[in-house]
């Protein structure tokens, strides 16, 4: 192997006096100084160009001050002058008529109808390794107007159809598991909607929203946003509920996930969804990852024989060192909700991969009233009802019980055709709400 | 709190529809705070107390939260207008009105329009004392709008009344700035004193307690280094003056010398009333034995002319007399570690060839072979010369090589003319520093036969001495009767001598032998070199007399006199005697104007950049960039950017100069840029653009510009880019970018940059090439990797004028490298011999012998504005002293015990004991 097919074109050259072909020959090859590699390491890092530009440089302090305020007017300064100065050259030069002429002359190059391989190795700035779908492995040469800094072993690449020379990429697809979690539209509940949980919508919004919003105020302080928070309590509590306000109000990118998602059938095929997830996440940052029953892949870890529970296990592994690893995770936050703390892996929970725990408690009579209020404000009620006597009560109602309460009530005075829910259905929809919380277990049998 | 409680019923029925989702508690407090707004519009005074009271202890009391407005300021929104009418109403007799007055203008935080400046409005007729009972936020809300309104009425009114004007403001400023220097947010007092142009009362006491300063011991460093890094990015001159006194004033009453000696070398003369010798002497007089010594050590790296005639043992420290000592003493010392990396020993004792440079066994095998047998244009005169310059760069200071000093002097003579000088004088820069075995060695050559051999040894005589200030002061005994001398190339060659040799210093003895040449001299070549030499001698003085002689000299020589690519060092020259002073060069340049000659152009830009050098100016960089962007009228004076051998040499030199002040103004660029991080990264932006849309001489000086930003520094992206800038198809920008390569990595030993450069020798095509591939690597290894040119020191504060001259010069002979490498005066690379110093921290003890200490040694992190202790430095190692340092690596004691009498850890630093001083420095910086 070894032989660039990409160099061998072109006919013998006409009649020529040998020796000076020879000498031009060798004064041509010799021209043709190898340019030297530009990256020592195979693997380059993401978001990295090759030149110096591009980015604009890192300003410190982070914090807000006049330092910082003068050193961005001075990068907008400079801006300024940079699109002055394309504005002025473009007068002169237009470049539409020239680029035109140069994409046609690379559509030329690149030829029609292409392959599509996938990239094995890189060889060196200007050769690699790429197999088709068919088999077999070639040694190719990569264009000069690919860009190298996408190109990586195991990217899907263009090739020329005769040469199989690499002339473009096909921009790496994110898994289509991970993409469904992306929430496009927002939900509709807001922190509006929650009753009570006040001191929780505190902390998950100095934990979560702040440090994507306004990193600077905790430099100005000194110390590190937490990464993550969990949400724990029992059922009905308002979590997810939450977890959606928290979805409605902020900007940035929002993936859910349900815990038992990330359990797969293949072997391997958890632990790479999470890395998957995480990655989308990182590029797609400032980004809330929400991770809802986590306690179907985060439980204790222990021995076990059975293979499903093992590969659990290292999806678990996996998105223990996504949330505090080795690598530096940017912009990503995440909130877990469950209601077994308990029995999540210490090593879940520690501090340094989840910060904050938030503990979602049974409403007390105040917030009941509260979530009793937001239920009941649109529906038409009866004179007679007495909302009181269910908030006072000493049943452990949750928010999602008293939701059910309202709807069965509703319910019931559906089933006769009224226009106004009475106190009676109320009574009675919360002792069919209790009955059926209890377990079929009769209100009082055991006590 | 009983009263809104049995509101609350009552109003419970009407409240209900207005604040639907409401919770009972924010019910009450709501309805509490429309019943105290109502119960304000009583006639009572005592029921409007009361209401009053009620509503400032809601307010304060509010504990506010990050994510959302405290809830008494959201309830009390719609009443704003109500209370503003109410407090409009009140008489001024009322004692509550200053009360009500202080709660508008918290309520005013929110709720005013911006821009009304309504929390000043109220804030001024309330309480002006105790500030921080009504919390944080206010105060910083307060500060913002202090300073806009200073500013606005700044703009409005320029008629002087400044004082009485804004005095109710600055009242408030002193109630504002020691409560934020008391709750450590030093950077929003800083910043307010800056907007209200009084930074001098950092210098003050707190108002109630006279004893104590408000900048004291535990915050000074913090505040003057935010200080001094807000100082780069102000542009009013009177302004920064202030700034940098204050942070002078604060470090040296904190017994803080050297850093308050870099903040003088920093203000150099700019300051009319106290010069810079003044403020120093004063300095120097009023500190210790030790710290003067250390202190001494700062201005001989600075280059400073600076002399202190009461002690002589500091004189001779700030005269470089000890660099040649602690220089020998490196590679000496058994456990010096020389490469951080590999933390071995490399062989720095031995004298090295320019093989041992080239390494060339290294290359392609195939290739190399092939290029040492069919290379038959290999011109040995030039492979000569290379190797001349490579073992000078790469032996310096050494005193010992293998090519010069052996006896039978065999490589001299294997050298011819100008190749002859250049060897003769490669003895100056081998025995550099040490003037009295150098002076022995070279002093036979002064009597040669050959006028080539003793215009070389006059010009190592130049470059033994550069940047020292030796009592036997060989140079000015030795050179002025060859200044005089009747060959001519014995005479350019002694002035550039006297150039190397008295860079910075300012020496009237050297002015008075170089002047009559200005005036009398026909050869513009000397009067040329004449130029630059005192331009680098009086770097930065603003000399009008030699001013003048030198534009009289651009008015008066004929057109054709000045076609010599020479001519454009005149302007240098005066370029460089108002290095960093901004507008003094102003009249110089008027004058310039006049002059019709394209000489008269460039020598405008060069002025105009060397007197805005590292400021970051951008008004001046967006100059330059208007230069660069001119278009050429007519195409047919640059035939195409690719220039090839064949015609080279039959290319017209007259478009070169037409277009010179393009390439000028791109180094100009650079030059105002660099020193300041945040221009300098964006001038590399820049120049991408230029080197996209730019002409050919636009295009050729970018290479150079860019490594002007980082000399000695190689930087990974800078290298990248010059490594394919050396692949261009315009012959003149490669070679360029070569050499930038060289002066990146110049005294690194990056062995990136080697490779990238052995690389290039094997493919060299020309003798030129090659020629420059070689100069590259002997810069790249200079001083055995233990030297650096970089002119800025101090942790990258100050700016060396001397160094930073020398390296113009070099540029400026690379910008028209036919004319001047690659021809006869390629002898002007020797200019390089005054930025060169070592790059280690060496530690010595009180009595000034070394004293090995470990130390970390890491990348220097950025660390103004952050809060708490943060680390300076990351990545570190630990070594002992004697180590390298790179340009931008950092280093810290690693013991507890001892402490340095310098604030940054770079050259030599005096350490002692900690417990043995009085009031000594921590050593950390």
């Amino acid at each position: 192997m070894g032989q660039a097919p990409s160099g061998q074109g072109g006919g013998p050259p006409p009649e020529r006096d040998p020796e000076k072909e020879k000498a031009e020959r060798e004064r041509r090859k010799k021209s043709y100084a190898a340019r030297p590699p530009l990256h020592t390491g195979r693997r380059r890092r993401r978001n990295r160009g090759t030149g110096t530009s591009g980015k604009l440089p890192k300003v410190y302090p982070t914090s807000k001050c006049k330092l910082r305020l003068l050193k961005l007017e001075r990068i907008k300064d400079y801006l300024l002058m940079e699109q002055e100065f394309i504005r002025n050259q473009e007068v002169f030069k237009p470049h539409e008529e020239k680029d035109k002429e140069e994409r046609d002359k690379m559509e030329d190059i690149r030829g029609s109808p292409l392959a599509v391989g996938s990239l094995e190795e890189m060889i060196d700035d200007t050769h690699a390794i790429v197999s088709s779908s068919v088999g077999p492995e070639y040694y190719v040469s990569v264009m000069s107007f690919v860009n190298q800094d996408l190109l990586e072993p195991g990217c899907s690449v263009l090739l020329h159809n005769k040469v199989m020379g690499v002339v473009g990429i096909l921009s790496d697809d994110t898994d289509p598991m991970v993409s469904v979690m992306k929430v496009d539209k927002a939900p509709l509940e807001s922190y509006a909607d929650i009753g009570g949980l006040e001191t929780q919508i505190q902390e998950i919004k100095e934990a979560v929203e702040l440090p994507l919003a306004h990193p600077e105020l905790y430099e100005e302080v000194g110390i590190k946003p937490p990464k993550g928070v969990i949400l724990y309590g029992v059922p009905g509590t308002g979590k997810t509920l939450l977890a959606k306000a928290v979805a409605n109000q902020t900007s940035a990118t929002f993936l859910r996930v349900v815990g038992s998602e990330l359990i797969q059938k293949y072997l391997g095929d958890g632990p790479k969804l999470v890395r998957e997830l995480f990655r989308v996440a990182d590029d797609l940052s400032p980004t809330i990852v929400f991770i809802d029953e986590i306690d179907a892949v985060g439980s204790k870890r222990y021995d076990s024989q059975s293979g499903g529970t093992r590969e659990i296990q290292r999806t678990m592994l996996e998105l223990l060192n996504q949330l505090d690893g080795f690598d530096e995770r940017g912009d990503v936050k995440v909130i877990m909700a469950t209601n077994k703390i308990e029995s999540l892996d210490p090593a879940l929970i520690r501090p340094g991969r989840i910060d904050r725990k938030i503990e979602f408690p049974l409403p007390d009579i105040k917030t009941k009233r509260h979530i009793f209020n937001i239920h009941t404000g649109r529906m038409s009620l009866g004179e007679d009802v007495d909302l009181e006597t269910f908030v006072m009560a000493k049943d452990e109602l949750s928010g999602a019980d008293i939701k059910a309460v309202c709807t069965e009530a509703g319910l019931l005075a559906l089933r006769e055709r009224r226009m106004k829910v009475t106190q009676d259905d109320f009574v009675k929809a919360k002792e069919k709400a209790l009955y059926q919380k209890k377990g079929n277990i009769p209100e009082g049998l055991y006590i | 709190m009983d009263r809104p409680a049995a509101s609350c019923q009552n109003a419970k029925d009407t409240t209900a529809s207005r604040c639907g989702g409401l919770s009972p508690e924010d019910q009450t407090l709501m309805e509490g705070l429309e019943l105290a707004v109502a119960r304000l519009q009583d006639a009572n005074p005592v029921v409007v107390s009361t209401a009053l009271e009620y509503l400032v202890k809601e307010v304060r009391n509010a504990t506010s939260s990050m994510t959302s407005v405290p809830k008494p300021l959201k309830y009390l929104r719609p009443h704003y207008d109500t209370l503003k009418h109410c407090h409009a109403m009140a008489k001024e007799s009322v004692p509550s009105k200053k009360l009500m007055a202080d709660l508008l203008a918290v309520l005013a935080m929110t709720m005013s329009e911006p821009g009304s400046h309504e929390i000043l409005h109220f804030k001024k007729q309330g309480t002006i004392n105790d500030l921080g009972s009504w919390g944080h936020e206010f105060v910083r809300a307060l500060a913002g709008e202090l300073g806009a309104e200073y500013t606005a009425r700044q703009l409005s009114d320029k008629k002087g009344r400044k004082d009485n004007f804004t005095a109710d403001l600055i009242s408030l400023v002193d109630e504002i700035v020691p409560f934020h220097l008391q709750h450590n947010a030093y950077a929003e007092a800083v910043d307010l004193l800056i907007e209200t142009q009084s930074i001098s009362k950092l210098l003050g006491n707190y108002p109630l307690r006279p004893e104590k300063t408000l900048v004291d011991d535990s915050n000074f460093k913090r505040v003057c280094l935010y200080l001094l890094r807000c100082g780069t990015y102000i542009a009013d001159p009177d302004d920064l003056k202030c700034l940098r006194q204050s942070a002078f004033q604060i470090y040296r009453r904190h017994g803080y010398c050297s850093a308050a000696l870099g903040v003088a070398l920093k203000m150099g003369d700019d300051d009319e009333a106290t010069p810079f010798n003044t403020r120093c002497k004063e300095l120097f007089d009023t500190t210790d034995g030790l710290m003067r010594k250390q202190m001494a050590f700062l201005l001989a790296r600075h280059h400073s002319n600076f002399e202190y005639v009461e002690d002589l043992e500091v004189d001779a420290i700030i005269g470089n007399n000890k660099l040649k000592s602690y220089y020998a003493q490196i590679p000496c010392l058994p456990g010096f570690t020389f490469d951080a990396d590999l933390g071995r020993d490399l062989d720095i004792l031995d004298a090295k060839t320019p093989e041992d440079i080239y390494k060339s066994h290294l290359g392609d095998s195939a290739s190399s072979r092939a290029s040492s047998t069919s290379a038959p244009n290999v011109d040995s005169a030039r492979a000569n010369l290379a190797a001349t310059f490579v073992n000078a760069f790469v032996n310096a200071g050494f005193c010992k090589d293998l090519l010069m000093t052996p006896d039978g002097n065999t490589w001299l003579y294997k050298n011819k003319e100008h190749g002859m000088l250049a060897a003769a004088a490669s003895l100056g820069m081998i025995m550099m520093w040490n003037i009295e075995e150098g002076l022995t060695i070279i002093d036979k050559f002064l009597y040669s036969n050959e006028e080539y051999v003793r215009a070389g040894a006059c010009l190592a005589i130049g470059i033994v001495s550069s940047s020292i200030r030796h009592e036997s002061d060989p140079p000015i005994a030795l050179l002025p009767e060859h200044v005089e001398s009747s060959s001519s190339i014995i005479r350019s060659a002694a002035i550039v001598g006297l150039g190397v040799a008295y860079a910075g210093s300012g020496r009237e003895d050297v002015l008075d032998t170089l002047a009559p040449i200005i005036t009398n001299s026909d050869a513009m070549i000397e009067v040329a070199f004449a130029a630059v030499s005192l331009g680098q001698i009086y770097t930065g003085t603003c000399n009008s007399d030699i001013a003048s002689l030198i534009v009289q000299k651009l008015m008066e020589a004929s057109d054709a006199s000045l076609e010599i690519s020479e001519s454009n060092f005149l302007g240098l020259g005066l370029g460089l005697l108002f290095f960093g002073r901004g507008e003094k060069g102003d009249a110089m340049l008027e004058v310039l104007k006049t002059i019709e000659h394209p000489v008269g152009l460039c020598a405008s830009v060069t002025l105009e950049t060397c007197a805005y050098a590292a400021t970051g100016d951008v008004l001046q960089i967006q100059k330059m960039l208007h230069i660069c962007a001119e278009q050429r009228d007519s195409p047919l004076i640059f035939p195409g950017s690719v220039e090839t051998t064949e015609n080279q040499s039959a290319a017209p030199k007259k478009p070169n100069l037409v277009a010179r002040h393009q390439s000028m103004a791109v180094l100009g660029i650079a030059l105002v840029a660099t020193g300041e991080d945040i221009g300098a990264e964006m001038t590399l932006r820049t120049f991408d653009h230029l080197l996209h849309y730019g002409e050919p001489p636009v295009r050729c000086a970018v290479p150079l510009a860019l490594s002007l930003l980082r000399i000695s520094y190689p930087d990974y992206g800078i290298v990248d880019q010059m490594s394919r800038l050396t692949h261009d198809a315009d012959n003149q920008v490669s070679l360029n970018a070569i050499v930038g390569l060289g002066l990146v990595g110049a005294g690194t030993n990056n062995s990136r940059i080697a490779g990238l450069l052995r690389l290039l020798a094997e493919h060299a095509r020309e003798p030129s090439t090659l020629f420059v591939v070689r100069l590259a690597q002997g810069l790249l290894h200079m001083g055995k990797g233990l030297l650096t040119i970089s002119p800025f020191h101090a942790d990258r504060t100050l700016i060396s004028k001397a160094a930073m001259g020398s390296i113009l010069t070099f540029l400026h002979c690379c910008l028209d490298m036919k004319q001047t490498i690659l021809d006869k005066n390629h002898y002007l690379l020797y200019h390089l011999a005054s930025a060169m110093a070592p790059r280690f921290l060496f530690t010595v003890d009180v009595n000034l012998n070394l004293l090995p200490v470990s130390v970390r040694v890491g990348q220097a992190v950025e660390t103004v504005g952050q809060a708490g202790n943060p680390k300076t430095i990351t990545g570190f190692q630990t070594h002992t002293t004697p180590v390298l340092l790179g340009v931008d690596d950092r280093a810290e004691l690693a013991s507890d015990e001892l402490c340095s009498k310098s604030h940054i850890l770079e050259g030599v630093v005096i350490v002692e004991p900690e417990q043995s001083t009085q009031g000594a420095l921590e050593c950390k910086t």
